[in-house]
């Protein structure tokens, strides 16, 4: 029996009034303006969560320039970001068709990630911004949006968009983090700016021991790890963001719930 | 009344965040009391830790020198140093540049491991970054144990006269100085640049989205609920999709443009660095004095630690115990007047140790009794000793010969409490 068929005759009746409300104009008046809450809330929301569950995830990785190594930070944040993207978009994508939580996740992450860098890092503990500024994923949530917009299906966008979401992170990134790979002499040991800045700006609790640098097992090809991580990250991605697209739809479903409820 | 209410309610909170924050004062350890005695007295031995000058300016160099000792009293419980440690510097976050840290004359860029019971000398030259007053500690980052600290030194940075902004600068391999403290953030291609154009095309995009449509949330919701989710698809039109093209294509430009623009504007890049380095330890000078622990007792009522030991001196000059140290404290035998004492040091009891026997003369071979009592063991919470789960102490005992050539070596074991 399919839902239409199974709605009772009084809903039948409210959904048909709701109908002709979006023709009337005082009442679209009224949506906008819930509407207007609504991108409140929810984006307050997205700003919170995100910025939440990166700090526990990414964090360092995101904190200091001397972390974003070639292995580790092209896999841990495109995984953590698209976590939390597959499983709000399955719910606006269905109810609503706006293809636009992977752009305001990583557009909204970036922006409260400045605002944390500059008060918290910059103003209140000294630290350069040079030194912390956040990585930039907005390119990757336009490229997996776009894409769900023009194919118009979650499998389709989970093999494309979620594939260029883990692959494309360092190259993306690559315009602005170059000049900390820059090589620099120091007491007779061979290191990149940002190594050289991890060790002159002071960590106390971070000690150098600390960072995870290339530590894993993709070492063929013979030594193209750039690229080699670029393939296994989005290969990742396309696996970890369908696996929260279906857990997007099982919380979707948590509705028949607040039904009951009502 | 109710507005009355408000209002002084409001008054008197607003008193007592003031009388709060006048009352509270500077935060003045830095975790040296913070962890188990046991870990503070059987882990590393500071000593000799000297800052210098303690009175500078914005840009002024500060040096921290020092020495320590590996107990080989290491708790089995806490990972040990022998496996990862850095020499770090307990200072406020970067209120200061490091611009050199070495062990034995290894530079400390990267992490190392150190053997136990072993001396290591160490040097770390600091350029002073933010006014302000200063507890600096040296410290060691060990791997899953966490930081040991050695005692703290205040120290007092001024603003510099000129007024000039901070500069840090540094020559990269391709020939190009640079200053660290702006590298990279300005300019077309800079940090800022990049970051302002993805956040507008972020924006642009949410724009196009939630602010060109006639209908968004209630009103989509509505309809695709009439139209079932077979239809659904028809709410986006051919205006979206040539929108999310145009977006598409830009955003995979701007990334491959950038990658390439980086790539030429910086052509020599190198991995991020890592690894351990070796530091070659030097061996404690113990002398020719042979020290046999007996047993130990610490007296809570009297914050005193009482160790009876043998000693046996192979030499042949007469050896005096001078200072018995232990979780940063140092216990000074008052009759013996040597040792030296540092501008600014804290944690020295000046007649904290009383020493049974005066000299060890050659060739003998004497039971002493040490009592190192001050309050200090309350002070820095050492009486906390007998909560630990292995219940024994270590320091170093130092002592002096007839020319008054320090010597000194490390001395543990049980330790038994007397509660009354």
């Amino acid at each position: 029996m399919s839902e239409v068929q199974a709605i009772t005759e009084k809903e039948a009746k409210a959904r048909a009034l709701d109908i002709k409300s979006l023709d009337n104009p005082k009442a679209m008046k009224l949506y906008r303006r819930f509407d207007g809450i609504l991108i409140l809330v929810l984006f307050a929301f997205i700003t919170l969560g995100i910025q939440i569950q990166f700090t526990l995830t990414a964090g360092d990785w995101d904190y200091w320039i001397d972390w974003r190594d070639r292995r580790w930070w092209p896999l841990v944040s495109p995984f953590t970001l698209l976590l939390f993207i597959g499983a709000f978009t399955y719910g606006i994508w269905t109810r609503l068709r706006l293809p636009i939580i992977a752009t305001a996740v990583t557009t909204l992450l970036c922006l409260v990630s400045w605002l944390s860098r500059y008060l918290n890092f910059y103003e209140f503990t000294h630290f350069p911004m040079s030194f912390t500024f956040p990585s930039t994923y907005i390119g990757l949530g336009i490229l997996l949006d776009c894409t769900l917009a023009m194919t118009r299906s979650l499998v389709v966008s989970a093999m494309i968009g979620g594939g260029l979401f883990g692959a494309l992170v360092y190259p993306l990134n690559w315009s602005f983090m170059a000049p900390y790979k820059v090589p620099v002499e120091f007491n007779g040991t061979l290191m990149s700016v940002a190594d050289l800045m991890g060790y002159e700006y002071i960590r106390t609790t971070t000690p150098e021991y600390l960072r995870i640098i290339e530590e894993s097992t993709l070492r063929t090809f013979g030594g193209s790890v750039t690229p080699l991580t670029a393939v296994f990250a989005g290969l990742c991605g396309i696996v970890i963001y369908a696996i929260f697209l279906y857990v997007g739809s099982w919380i979707n479903g948590l509705d028949k719930y607040a039904k009951r409820i009502v | 009344m109710k507005r009355m209410l408000c209002g002084k309610v409001g008054v008197n909170s607003l008193l007592a965040s003031i009388v709060l924050l006048l009352l509270a004062g500077d935060a003045l350890a830095h975790g040296e009391r913070a962890q188990l005695a046991s870990m503070r007295m059987r882990t590393v031995h500071w000593f000799d830790t000297q800052v210098t000058p303690l009175n500078v300016k914005v840009g002024d160099v500060v040096t921290v020198t020092g020495k320590f000792v590996t107990s080989v009293w290491w708790p089995k419980h806490m990972p040990s140093i022998e496996e990862t440690v850095y020499l770090n510097i307990g200072v406020p976050g970067p209120t200061f540049l490091r611009l050199h840290s070495e062990v034995n004359g290894v530079p400390m860029m990267r992490s190392t491991a150190f053997p136990l019971g072993k001396v290591y000398e160490y040097t770390t030259v600091l350029r002073a970054r933010i006014a302000g007053r200063y507890h600096v500690h040296p410290l060691l980052n060990v791997m899953d144990a966490g930081s040991l600290v050695a005692k703290g030194t205040w120290l007092e940075v001024a603003d510099n006269e000129s007024g000039e902004p901070f500069v840090n600068e540094v020559t990269t391999l391709p020939g190009d100085t640079i200053d660290l403290e702006t590298y990279g953030l300005h300019g077309v291609g800079g940090v800022y640049f990049w970051h302002v154009l993805w956040i507008m095309m972020g924006v642009g995009y949410l724009v196009y989205w939630l602010a060109t449509k006639k209908e968004l949330f209630i009103p989509r919701f509505i309809r695709i609920r009439e139209m079932g989710d077979d239809r659904a698809n028809e709410l986006l039109t051919k205006r979206d999709f040539i929108a999310s093209s145009i977006f598409f294509t830009l955003t995979l430009a701007l990334i491959l443009g950038g990658y390439l623009w980086a790539e030429n504007k910086y052509p020599i890049t190198i991995p991020l660095q890592t690894g351990l380095v070796d530091v070659e330890p030097i061996e404690i000078p113990s002398g020719d004095l042979e020290v046999v622990v007996d047993h130990a007792t610490y007296e809570l009522a009297g914050r005193s630690l009482t160790m009876r030991v043998n000693m046996t001196n192979h030499g042949d000059s007469p050896i005096r115990i001078g200072e018995f140290l232990t979780a940063n404290i140092r216990f000074v035998n008052a009759e013996v007047n040597e040792g030296e004492f540092y501008e600014g040091e804290e944690m020295v009891s000046m007649d904290g140790l009383t020493v049974s026997v005066d000299y060890i003369s050659p060739g003998q071979s004497v039971d002493v009794e040490l009592v190192a009592s001050d309050a200090l063991w309350e002070k820095f919470r050492m009486t906390g000793l007998i909560h630990d789960p292995d219940s024994r102490f270590a320091g170093l005992i130092f002592y002096y010969d007839d020319a008054g050539t320090r010597y000194y070596q490390e001395v543990g074991g049980s330790v038994l409490p007397e509660f009354f």
